[in-house]
């Protein structure tokens, strides 16, 4: 070796060894190399210094218990967090989903409705027509004539404020049910919930009277309308309580009890976005004073509600990752702080601040990225398993639901991943701010 | 980067530094420390001179304004024909990676690149081609004797093979000027003379102009001039 030659040297050789060195290390290079295990320096080289350094700094932080432990706790905390936010957003997107297409399917696409004493028959005849003229209006599936009114039901003495549907034909889509629900049913008479009809013994063919709020005027003063009613059958209530306030009866009982008041026209299109084409054409053909609202209008509430739940869902879940994204800041400072002299060196080899300030985002952003794809896998891992064998079934008697469905959206994964990622973006801001803010002078001075 | 006229010595040369009436002061509380006071010096291409002086005279803030690290509060330096005081933050940064190359008594090795990739370090940053930087960094190393020692971390090293390695970072791009302050004053006297030997031959067979700031008298005769800091003045 060169070093024990060079240390057997006595001074009074020195000029004679000077003059003889560079000849022998000319020839000496291919050999002295070969000799080496190592001939290439590794492929991080190759890399653009940021890149290159912080591929290095991840991996001597694994060498290193304490940032080894805080980086695992930061990615941790991100994976947890990520996980957990798509684990609550896909049951949530589940349940509402169900919740959806559930309430869409008792909701009219179109609901028109007519002012009084408009004859709701014709006004449909004369609106189907006009519509069938139009050559840019959706199709329309169905339009039947309605009235919608409240009233009271009258029971053994009992009574109780309803909502009384009056139609022709099959039951409307409000009483949407599935051929299970259906079960035994009379001719003519009226529909109540099964839910009500428990709780008032209310069978097949049992008397109701059914009240309504237009009084009628007799030589005794005003009387209020009274109708009795035979129980023809009875559905399922919906998903929210305001459905066992439904009754439904034939479209001449409620015009005994409304009169020719309180009409509507319920138009069912070819889909839900198609409705919405539909309203607008039809806005031109109805009578003066007619309101008409589409099936968005007449949820508004609860789809406000459901879009509102998920996002206080997604903010207070997601508070995990500011959490995580601290120990994060928390491992980059001392990973700064660890290379303190390093940094400096750097700067002194005319590294660029913003070289610096790269390398040290790029190496929080690596954490913090790993956390997001093992926390995102995670979640979606989880959610497939809990939908596909139904692991969280909650109380027949008590829940709609016989399990918990978990819809993962495209969506929700990237608003998490967006949401991820820019808060740690700004989280490594700091620590990539403070390597690049250093200056050189500081490992000059330790000299 | 603004390009400046430079001046020659008397026989013709340029000269690698001018720096003349540098003045540089420190806060120390509410004191003002005079650490330069009208500095002038002048060091042709090529040549290698020593700084020597007491503790505390000033020698490493000399070199942090000659080095573009600092700036003086008053006064010129001019390197390799470039008026440091002209260049911006980033400007000084390529001037450093291109034109100057710095020795500490530390090492200031990064722990977590072999000896090799140490001193392809510069290179990189420069942006240089990989192979073509590994190449020139090979060659270094070999010339160092360090032929056994390329893919060795600088943990794995003793103190002089790291300050060889040190050396080897600081030319690998062939400066114009080499910095070195006290490049032996962590070692023993054996190493301490193979390091300085090292840095001999490398300055004479590169033509690096070189500063040597050391407090050994020996070491500093053995450069072509020595120049003495005292109280804020060079003579």
């Amino acid at each position: 070796m060169t070093q024990i030659s060079v240390s057997k040297q006595r001074p009074t050789e020195e000029p004679a060894r000077r003059a003889r060195e560079p000849a022998r290390r000319a020839r000496e290079p291919a050999r002295s190399v070969r000799a080496t295990g190592r001939r290439t320096p590794g492929w991080v080289m190759s890399l653009p210094v940021p890149l290159l350094l912080a591929a290095r700094y991840l991996k001597s932080s694994r060498r290193d218990a304490y940032v080894s432990f805080l980086s695992l706790l930061a990615g941790g905390g991100i994976a947890l967090g990520v996980a957990a936010l798509v684990l609550v957003l896909s049951g949530l997107a589940g349940l509402q989903a169900f919740l959806r297409s559930d309430v869409l399917a008792r909701t009219p696409h179109v609901e028109v409705e007519l002012p009084a004493g408009e004859d709701a028959a014709a006004v449909r005849d004369a609106l189907l027509e006009a519509l069938a003229a139009e050559t840019r209006a959706p199709k329309v599936e169905a339009a039947r004539v309605l009235i919608r009114g409240r009233g009271w039901m009258l029971v053994g003495g009992s009574s109780v404020d309803v909502e009384v549907i009056g139609y022709t034909g099959t039951l409307p889509a409000l009483f949407s049910q599935t051929e299970q629900e259906v079960g035994e049913s009379l001719d003519s008479g009226i529909f109540v919930s099964e839910h009500l009809a428990h709780r008032w013994a209310l069978e097949l063919g049992s008397r109701v009277d059914l009240v309504s709020p237009r009084p009628t005027l007799t030589p005794m003063g005003p009387q209020p309308r009274l109708i009795a009613q035979r129980v023809a059958g009875t559905f399922q209530r919906g998903q929210t309580e305001q459905y066992e306030e439904r009754v439904a009866v034939p479209l001449d009982v409620a015009k005994r009890l409304f009169g020719a008041r309180l009409q509507r026209i319920e138009l069912h299109s070819t889909g839900l976005e198609e409705a919405l084409d539909l309203a607008a054409v039809v806005k031109g053909h109805l009578p003066e004073g007619s309101r008409i609202a589409t099936w968005q209008d007449l949820n508004r509430g609860l789809f406000f509600a459901l879009k509102l739940e998920k996002r206080l869902m997604f903010v207070s879940v997601f508070l995990i990752v500011p959490v995580a994204a601290m120990a994060l800041i928390t491992v980059l400072a001392l990973l700064v702080s660890s290379k303190r002299h390093e940094i400096d060196m750097l700067h002194a080899m005319g590294a660029r601040p913003k070289d610096l300030r790269r390398a040290f985002s790029t190496l929080g952003m690596t954490l913090a990225g790993s956390g997001l794809v093992v926390g995102g896998t995670l979640g979606v891992v989880g959610a497939f398993l809990l939908d596909h064998f139904k692991l969280i079934s909650p109380p027949g008697d008590v829940y709609f639901l016989d399990h918990v469905p978990f819809v993962v959206q495209a969506s929700d994964l990237l608003a998490i991943a967006g949401a991820t990622l820019i808060f740690t973006m700004a989280s490594t801001a700091y620590a990539a701010r403070r390597a690049a803010a250093a200056g050189p002078l500081e490992a000059l001075s330790s000299v | 980067m603004h390009s400046t006229e430079t001046d020659t010595t008397a026989d013709g040369a340029d000269w690698a530094i001018e720096a003349s009436e540098v003045f540089k002061a420190y806060r120390d509380g509410e004191r003002r420390v005079e650490v330069l006071r009208g500095v002038e010096m002048k060091v042709r291409a090529g040549e290698l001179v020593a700084v020597v002086g007491p503790s505390g005279s000033g020698k490493s803030t000399l070199l942090h304004v000659l080095g573009a690290l600092d700036l003086p509060d008053r006064g010129q330096v001019r390197l390799a024909g470039q008026e440091l005081s002209r260049l911006d933050r980033k400007e000084q940064a390529r001037f450093r990676n291109r034109h100057l190359g710095f020795v500490f008594q530390f090492h200031r090795l990064l722990p977590d690149f072999d000896a090799l990739e140490n001193v392809m370090l510069p290179g990189r940053i420069a942006g240089r081609d990989p192979s073509r930087v590994a190449e020139r960094a090979r060659s270094l190393l070999v010339e160092a004797g360090l032929e056994d020692r390329l893919d060795h971390f600088p943990n794995q090293l003793s103190g002089g093979e790291r300050q060889r390695v040190a050396i080897c970072r600081a030319l690998s791009l062939e400066p114009s000027v080499l910095l070195a302050d006290e490049p032996t004053g962590n070692l023993d006297p054996t190493s301490a003379e193979r390091i300085f030997e090292l840095l001999l031959d490398l300055q004479a067979r590169h033509g690096t102009t070189t500063v040597l700031v050391t407090h050994n008298r020996e070491l500093a005769s053995r450069c072509g001039r020595i120049f003495t800091l005292e109280n804020g003045l060079l003579t």
